[in-house]
């Protein structure tokens, strides 16, 4: 076929030929049918991967279902054991706190380092990639050694102690609320740098003319930030806000991690997609009540977008 | 003709009744004849093993187990498969979901009574009755169902623990290493004692008990038809409010209330736990790895007011569904044999689940290695050990039982509270709720 096509390609004209203009080949495209043609292959991977699993997940969370036999539709009983079960009010209660105590740090955190290493001196690159280093490693691993380091022989609490400065162990991993704190402080240590490589770019983009108006009209550094930096790096932090509170939401692996797959003492630090994980694995795993759990976690975590994206607009408006 | 509404309700209704089974219940496939199978014919077919982490350390005894079988029957070749501790569970429910479980896999009870239930799984007790006359009653127990009438799966390899002690640990806190806990109570009391002596610095207890240890502090675990839990009597509560007052007095390790098991033994390693439960396998493992724990180790029976240890253990099963069923069967047969279990025992320190097998001097006399008085020991409580974990207790029952346990422990409920919530939650999972 390949020969086919070169031999066409490379006909040769004859030299005693006149010179012809040559007619563009026309190619039948079937209109109609190309754009699904090349569409196909992502439409039919999301076909597979997203909706089906989305649309089998809404549907299983109205029956009784368990792997291998199966269930039956049992109503809204899911929702209703869900609304009943003290667990999932705790790890809903969790995901909140988790948003309210990670975006902030998060978004404003990075901007400040990025303040602080967008200047051009001797070493500032290895700093930039010591920041950026947490990015590029596995959580599991990062929650590994915030273990090691906050455990109650951890060395926190071994040099704490050793110093004298607290006679016994701080329960940072055996606390409900200490283990939820000690998760989002390992949560906003890794997002540090990703977040901070994206206000570099924007910082790059500010007009350095805005900052010489100002100076020139007598700001000092503090106020050329709230003046200058910070409004340009508005749209920027409302996109951070929107998309680490979507994460923090949806935590899994941090308080999965620091706690040993335990959820903390009494199960008390879970998260909800921790619940949906406890609920639904296993062979003998509640896939109807796991789904239901999914399907409100989805609809929660729309929510908080749409509010987002909400406040993003009037803002900016 | 149609309206839109209503081409759109039936559209969801057919696309629900479509995408509600979904890779939920196996259908199709061929399932073997129910009734007695013969394996003393010519044997042939290739057939698929499946073992549970033992490549690595046993590679040699598997690859020279199939080849002997193999070369008895020149007919048959197997492949053998080893899939890793962690997910076990999960790619067990992948191939039993894709009806590709293998002929003959490597079960505990729990996973293999969810097989059994979705008929994935050889009724032996058809099939091979006069093979399961071979093992000890309390294995073929572990592996049948009153409710199924069933037996799924050949015992294979036994284990059970006395208790290890780290006597340094005792002398600091001016308890006598040479009389360790005899009892729960007694164990609770010296908890206590350990508790007031050094304040913290180290603990008794390590771990908050798991359903095992209720039944052998002689809590009734499940009703007379074997159904329903019941383990919220009184001798529960009493347990449990022991385990909150060792707590309180620092006896009991606070880390024990997210602790995993493996986490405890750690601790057990480091010297921040003075006793914990383990079999004759962890010896090895001590002394590797916690020598100065090794030079210090004590050993005692297992703690049991029923009279009765406890008991684990491990299965081999055949799949409902193998194309080879006489072949897969000989093969289950044959590693379960007496002969092989007993080789096995030898390489690595767990116990032959067929009768008689723990009559042998390699289970009755203490030798010169360093595992043999820890053997001989753990030999002796199999005799009339019990296993204590119903099969029908699952990993979210056991979950929720220890965060109610720890909620009790520290002081949020009451030990009557956190026992009947964990009652009702075992029963709703199990299916038997009002």
């Amino acid at each position: 076929m390949s020969t086919t096509a070169l031999s066409a390609q490379e006909t040769p004209r004859t030299s005693s030929a006149p010179a012809r203009r040559t007619k563009p080949v026309r190619v039948r495209t079937h209109a109609p049918l190309t754009p699904w043609l090349l569409m196909a292959p992502a439409l039919l991977s999301a076909i597979v991967f997203v909706l089906f699993p989305f649309l089998n997940t809404v549907v299983l969370s109205f029956t009784d279902a368990r792997p291998l036999v199966g269930g039956s539709f049992n109503g809204l009983q899911n929702y209703r054991d869900l609304l009943a079960d003290p667990m999932f009010w705790i790890a809903l209660r969790n995901c909140l706190i988790y948003v309210v105590g990670a975006v902030p740090p998060l978004v404003i955190l990075p901007l400040l380092l990025a303040m602080l290493v967008r200047k051009s001196v001797p070493g500032i690159g290895a700093i930039r990639t010591a920041i950026y280093t947490p990015v590029i490693a596995s959580v599991v691993v990062t929650g590994l050694i915030w273990t090691w380091i906050l455990d109650s022989r951890g060395l926190v609490n071994s040099m704490a102690q050793w110093l004298g400065v607290i006679s016994a162990p701080i329960p940072f991993l055996t606390d409900e609320f200490l283990l939820l704190f000690s998760s989002i402080l390992v949560t906003v240590w890794q997002g540090l740098g990703y977040y901070m490589v994206v206000y570099l770019a924007v910082l790059a983009n500010v007009p350095r003319s805005l900052h010489e108006a100002a100076m020139m009209d007598g700001a000092g550094p503090v106020r050329r930030f709230f003046t200058v930096t910070l409004p340009a790096m508005r749209s920027t932090m409302l996109l951070i806000g929107v998309i680490s509170s979507l994460a923090a939401f949806r935590v899994f692996s941090e308080i999965f991690v620091l706690s040993g797959g335990t959820g903390g003492p009494g199960g008390r630090s879970s998260s909800l997609v921790m619940l949906i994980r406890e609920a639904g694995t296993g062979l003998s795993g509640r896939l109807g009540y796991s789904s239901a759990v999914s399907i409100v976690l989805f609809l929660l975590t729309l929510a908080l977008m749409v509010v987002n994206l909400r406040l993003t607009y009037r803002k900016e408006s | 003709m149609f309206t839109r509404r209503g081409l759109l309700a039936g559209g969801s209704l057919a696309a629900a009744a479509l995408l509600g089974g979904c890779g939920l219940r196996p259908t199709g496939g061929r399932t073997v004849a129910s009734g007695p199978i013969a394996t003393d014919i010519e044997l042939e077919g290739a057939i698929r093993f499946q073992t549970w982490n033992l490549r690595s350390a046993y590679l040699e005894y598997f690859e020279g187990l199939i080849d002997e079988f193999v070369t008895a029957h020149p007919g048959t070749s197997i492949d053998w498969v080893d899939q890793p501790a962690d997910g076990y569970a999960d790619n067990l429910q992948v191939d039993a979901s894709n009806l590709d479980l293998p002929d003959v896999l490597n079960v505990a009870p729990d996973l293999a009574l969810p097989l059994a239930q979705a008929e994935l799984l050889l009724d032996l007790s058809e099939a091979r009755p006069e093979t399961l006359e071979a093992y000890t009653e309390g294995s073929v127990a572990d592996y049948s169902d009153a409710v199924l009438g069933t037996t799924f799966a050949f015992p294979w390899y036994l284990n059970t623990g006395p208790i290890f002690y780290n006597r340094a640990l005792f002398e600091q806190a001016g308890l006598d290493p040479d009389a360790p806990p005899s009892s729960w109570d007694d164990l609770f009391d010296q908890a206590d004692a350990m508790g007031d002596a050094v304040d913290g610095a180290f603990y008794m207890i390590g771990q908050l008990p798991a359903i095992a240890d209720l039944g052998m502090y002689g809590v009734q675990l499940l009703d007379e038809r074997g159904e329903r839990f019941t383990f919220n009597d009184e001798r529960a509560v009493q347990m449990v409010d022991r385990y909150r007052q060792a707590y309180e007095r620092k006896g009991l390790l606070p880390d024990a209330t997210v602790l995993t098991y493996t986490d405890a033994g750690e601790r057990f390693q480091s010297g921040q736990v003075a006793l914990s439960g383990g079999s004759a396998y962890d010896v090895a493992n001590f002394e590797e790895n916690a020598p100065d724990l090794y030079a210090n180790l004590g050993i005692t029976e297992a703690l049991t007011e029923t009279g009765h240890a406890n008991m684990y253990s491990q299965g081999i099963a055949v799949s409902s569904r193998t194309a080879h069923p006489e072949v897969a069967i000989a093969f289950a047969e044959f590693l379960t044999s007496d002969e092989k279990q007993k080789e096995f025992s030898r390489i690595v320190d767990v116990f032959p689940s067929t009768r008689g097998a723990l009559d042998d001097p390699y289970f009755t006399e203490v030798d010169d290695s360093d595992t043999s008085e820890v053997r001989v020991a753990a030999a002796g409580q199999l005799e009339d050990a019990v296993s204590y974990t119903p099969p029908i207790w699952t990993e979210e029952m056991r979950v929720e039982l220890q965060r109610q346990l720890s909620d009790a422990v520290i002081g949020r409920i009451s030990a009557q509270e956190a026992l009947d919530a964990s009652v009702e939650q075992a029963n709703r999972l199990a299916g038997v709720s009002e």
